[in-house]
C-alpha cells in the first residue's frame, strides 16, 4: 500500500515538475483531466465537495487560493477551474507550482482515505497512465 | 435437428443463488433487484458483477442518486469479492446524476448509450433505478413517459446483448403499479423480516422468464464474503420420507450392548430414531455411543449439538472423536438460525466427511436456536429436513427433552414424533427408594422390536442395559408396584 502512495506522489511530482511556460494553464488542464474521470465515477456533486474541501485545507498554506465554491450545476467542460488558474497566474512560477502540487496531494489524500489507495491508483492510471509507467519499479502490488 | 434457441445461463457467483434461479442467470436478460433499504441489493449486484466481470466480459455500473457513489465504493471494498484488479479493465463505474438532475429521460438514455458504445460491456447495472422513477414522479410526468423510458432501456440493453440489472428500493405494494416489473425478465426480491427481536434476511425469485425457479422465500446471510443463500429444502416428489422397505435388511449397530437385539437387529439404515427422555437421562450418551460405533465400523458421523456451548461441548468420548476428525460438528452459533441454513451446513459436512450417521442433539435446543419466525413452523421444516437427510442415505438420531409427567406419557413433544421412523423413550422411576432409569422401544417402523421395559445404568463405559422389569406393574406411572 505504501508503494501505491509513493507512486501517487510521484505522479503528482512529475505533473508539477514539468516545465511548461505557464503553470496556471497546465494546472487547469490537469484538474480538468482529473475531474472528467472522477465526475464519471462519483458525479458532479461528489467531485465539487471534495474539491472545495481540498481548497479549504490548502488555504492554510496558500491563503490566496480561491475558496472554490463549485456549483454542482456547472456544466461540464466549462471553465470550472478558471478561478484557480487566475490565482495561480498571479503568483511566481515556484509558488504556483508548490500550491498546485499541494492541492493535488490533498485532494487525492482525501479520496484515498475514503475509497482506498488501490482505487485511487487505478483512477490516476486511467488519467495519467503514461506518467505512472515512468516509474516501472513501482508496479502496484495488489496485496 | 433442434432449432430452438438455447439460452446460456450465467453462474452468479453467489453461493446458493444459481439453484434458486433454476440454473443461473439467463444471458441478455433484463433483471430487477428490488427490496427495502438495507436488504443487500447493492451488495448482491456487486457480488454478481465482480464474479462475472472479465476483460472479455466487461461490466458497466451506473450509479444514480440514492447512495453516493463515494460511499458505495468505500463500503463495498470491505467485502472479499471486491477485486481491485478488475477496476477499469473489466469494471467501470459511471455516475448519471447530472443527466438525471436535468430531468430529461432522453439525455439519461443517450448517456447510457454513449457509455455502452465506448466501453462495450456485457453486463450493465443501474443503481438505483428507483431514483429515476422518483425523479419522474416529482416532476409530475405521467406513467406513460416512464413506461416508455423503461421499455426503451430494456430494448436498448437487449439489442446491445447485455445482461442488465436494475436495482431499486420498492415496497411490496408498489410492485403492481410500476412498469419496470412488467418489462423485467427476472425479479429478485430481498427483504428483512423482523419477528420479535430477531431479523432474518429472505430472498424471493418472483419471476424468471424461461426457467423454473425455486418458489417461495429463501433465507440468506451477508458475511465478509458477501451473500450466501440457503435454498429452502423442498421434498422432491420421488423423495419419500424414510427409506424404501428394502432398506430394512441393512441395519446399523447402536453401540450399546443388547440394544440392537431390542430394535430387531439394529436400527434400519436410513431411518431416523427419536430418543426421548427427561434431562440427564442419558440421551447424549446414547448419541455418543451411536457415533462411536459408526466410527468403529468405518462410518464417519456428524453432530449438530445445540445443548452446549462449543467450549464445554460434549463428553470426553465425543470430544476425542471430534478431535480425531472422525465426527464433524455443525456450528450452531447464533439464535437466529434458519432450518435451511443448518441443513445446508449439515449436508456440506456430510458430503465432505462421507458421513453415514447424523445426530441432532437436541430438537428442543434446535428449536430454541432458530429465529422465532422459524420456530412457528418447526414441525414442517423439520419434516423437510429429515426427508432431505434420509434421502442422502444417512441414519439419524435425534434427541428430545421429555417433560417427566408421571400422570401421562407424551411421546410426541411439539408433535415431532410422527416424522421419526423409530422411537425410544427414557424415564426415571422410583424403585425401592431409588430413582432408576428405564427405557423402552416404542416404535420401529416396519420392523419387529422388543416391547420390554428395561432398566439401564450409565457407567464410565457408557450405557449398560439391565433386566426387564417383569416384577412390576404401573412402571410408566413412575410409581411401580411389585406384582407378586
Amino acid at each position: 500500500m505504501e508503494d501505491l502512495t509513493l507512486q501517487r506522489q510521484q505522479i503528482i511530482a512529475s505533473l508539477t515538475e514539468q516545465q511548461p511556460e505557464n503553470i496556471a494553464d497546465a494546472a487547469m488542464g490537469h484538474w480538468q483531466q482529473l475531474a472528467d474521470e472522477i465526475i464519471t465515477i462519483i458525479g458532479e456533486a461528489g467531485f465539487a465537495s471534495l474539491y472545495e474541501r481540498s481548497l479549504h485545507l490548502a488555504q492554510a498554506t496558500f491563503p490566496w487560493l480561491p475558496s472554490g465554491t463549485l456549483s454542482p450545476q456547472t456544466p461540464p467542460n466549462s471553465h470550472r477551474f478558471a478561478e484557480l488558474g487566475m490565482r495561480l497566474a498571479e503568483q511566481t512560477q515556484a509558488h504556483a507550482r508548490a500550491a498546485h502540487s499541494l492541492l493535488l496531494t490533498i485532494f487525492t489524500d482525501i479520496l484515498a482515505s475514503l475509497i482506498g489507495e488501490q482505487l485511487i491508483s487505478s483512477i490516476l492510471r486511467a488519467v495519467w497512465g503514461n506518467l505512472a509507467s515512468v516509474t516501472p519499479d513501482k508496479e502496484p502490488n495488489n496485496e | 435437428m433442434n432449432n430452438k434457441i438455447t439460452i446460456r445461463r450465467l453462474p452468479t457467483g453467489v453461493p446458493g443463488l444459481d439453484q434458486l434461479l433454476g440454473g443461473g442467470l439467463p444471458e441478455f436478460s433484463f433483471n430487477l433487484i428490488a427490496g427495502t433499504p438495507g436488504s443487500g441489493k447493492t451488495t448482491l449486484a456487486h457480488q454478481i458483477m465482480f464474479s462475472l466481470a472479465a476483460p472479455d466480459n466487461r461490466a458497466l455500473f451506473f450509479t444514480v442518486l440514492g447512495e453516493p457513489a463515494l460511499k458505495m465504493l468505500r463500503y463495498q471494498q470491505q467485502f472479499t469479492f471486491f477485486d481491485h484488479s478488475k477496476i477499469n479493465q473489466s469494471i467501470r463505474f459511471v455516475n448519471l446524476s447530472t443527466e438525471l438532475l436535468e430531468g430529461d429521460f432522453d439525455r439519461v438514455l443517450a448517456r447510457i448509450a454513449t457509455e455502452l458504445k465506448e466501453y462495450e460491456p456485457s453486463l450493465v447495472f443501474v443503481d438505483s433505478f428507483r431514483s429515476v422513477v422518483h425523479s419522474a414522479e416529482s416532476e409530475g410526468r405521467n406513467v406513460l413517459d416512464l413506461q416508455r423510458f423503461v421499455q426503451q432501456l430494456g430494448m436498448q440493453m437487449t439489442s446491445w446483448q447485455a445482461t442488465t440489472f436494475m436495482i431499486g428500493e420498492y415496497l411490496a405494494s408498489e410492485s403492481e403499479s410500476s412498469p419496470v416489473f412488467t418489462v423485467a425478465d427476472g425479479i429478485l426480491w430481498l427483504s428483512q423480516n423482523l419477528h420479535r427481536n430477531s431479523m432474518v434476511r429472505k430472498m424471493q425469485v418472483v419471476k424468471m422468464r424461461g426457467q423454473s425457479q425455486a418458489p417461495g422465500l429463501h433465507t440468506f446471510r451477508i458475511g465478509d464474503a458477501g451473500l450466501r443463500v440457503f435454498p429452502r429444502a423442498i421434498v422432491q416428489p420421488n423423495q419419500a420420507v424414510g427409506p424404501a422397505p428394502a432398506g430394512l435388511t441393512d441395519r446399523v449397530s447402536m453401540g450399546v450392548a443388547g440394544l440392537d437385539e431390542m430394535l430387531g437387529g439394529g436400527l434400519p439404515a436410513g431411518y431416523s430414531l427419536l430418543a426421548l427422555g427427561p434431562s440427564g437421562s442419558g440421551k447424549t450418551i446414547l448419541a455418543t455411543a451411536f457415533l462411536a460405533e459408526g466410527v468403529r465400523c468405518g462410518e464417519p458421523g456428524v453432530i449438530a449439538a445445540f445443548e452446549k456451548s462449543p467450549s464445554q461441548l460434549l463428553n470426553n468420548r465425543l470430544h476425542a472423536l471430534v478431535s480425531a476428525g472422525q465426527v464433524g460438528v455443525i456450528d450452531t452459533r447464533s439464535l437466529d438460525l434458519s432450518i435451511d441454513e443448518t441443513l445446508h451446513d449439515m449436508i456440506r459436512m456430510i458430503d465432505r466427511m462421507q458421513a453415514k450417521r447424523v445426530v441432532i442433539d437436541s430438537l428442543s435446543g434446535f428449536e430454541l436456536a432458530l429465529a422465532p419466525e422459524f420456530s412457528e413452523d418447526f414441525r414442517g421444516s423439520l419434516y423437510r429436513m429429515v426427508a432431505e437427510l434420509t434421502s442422502k442415505g444417512v441414519t439419524i438420531l435425534m434427541t428430545s427433552e421429555l417433560e417427566d409427567r408421571y400422570t401421562d406419557l407424551r411421546v410426541s413433544p411439539g408433535g415431532s414424533a410422527f416424522l421419526a421412523d423409530a422411537i425410544l423413550v427414557q424415564r426415571y422411576v422410583e424403585i425401592a427408594g431409588q430413582l432408576k432409569r428405564i427405557f423402552s422401544i416404542i416404535k420401529v417402523r416396519g420392523s419387529d422390536h422388543s416391547k420390554d421395559i428395561r432398566m439401564f445404568d450409565i457407567s464410565a463405559e457408557g450405557i449398560e442395559i439391565g433386566e426387564r422389569l417383569s416384577d412390576y406393574d404401573g412402571i410408566m406411572t413412575g410409581h411401580p408396584r411389585a406384582n407378586s
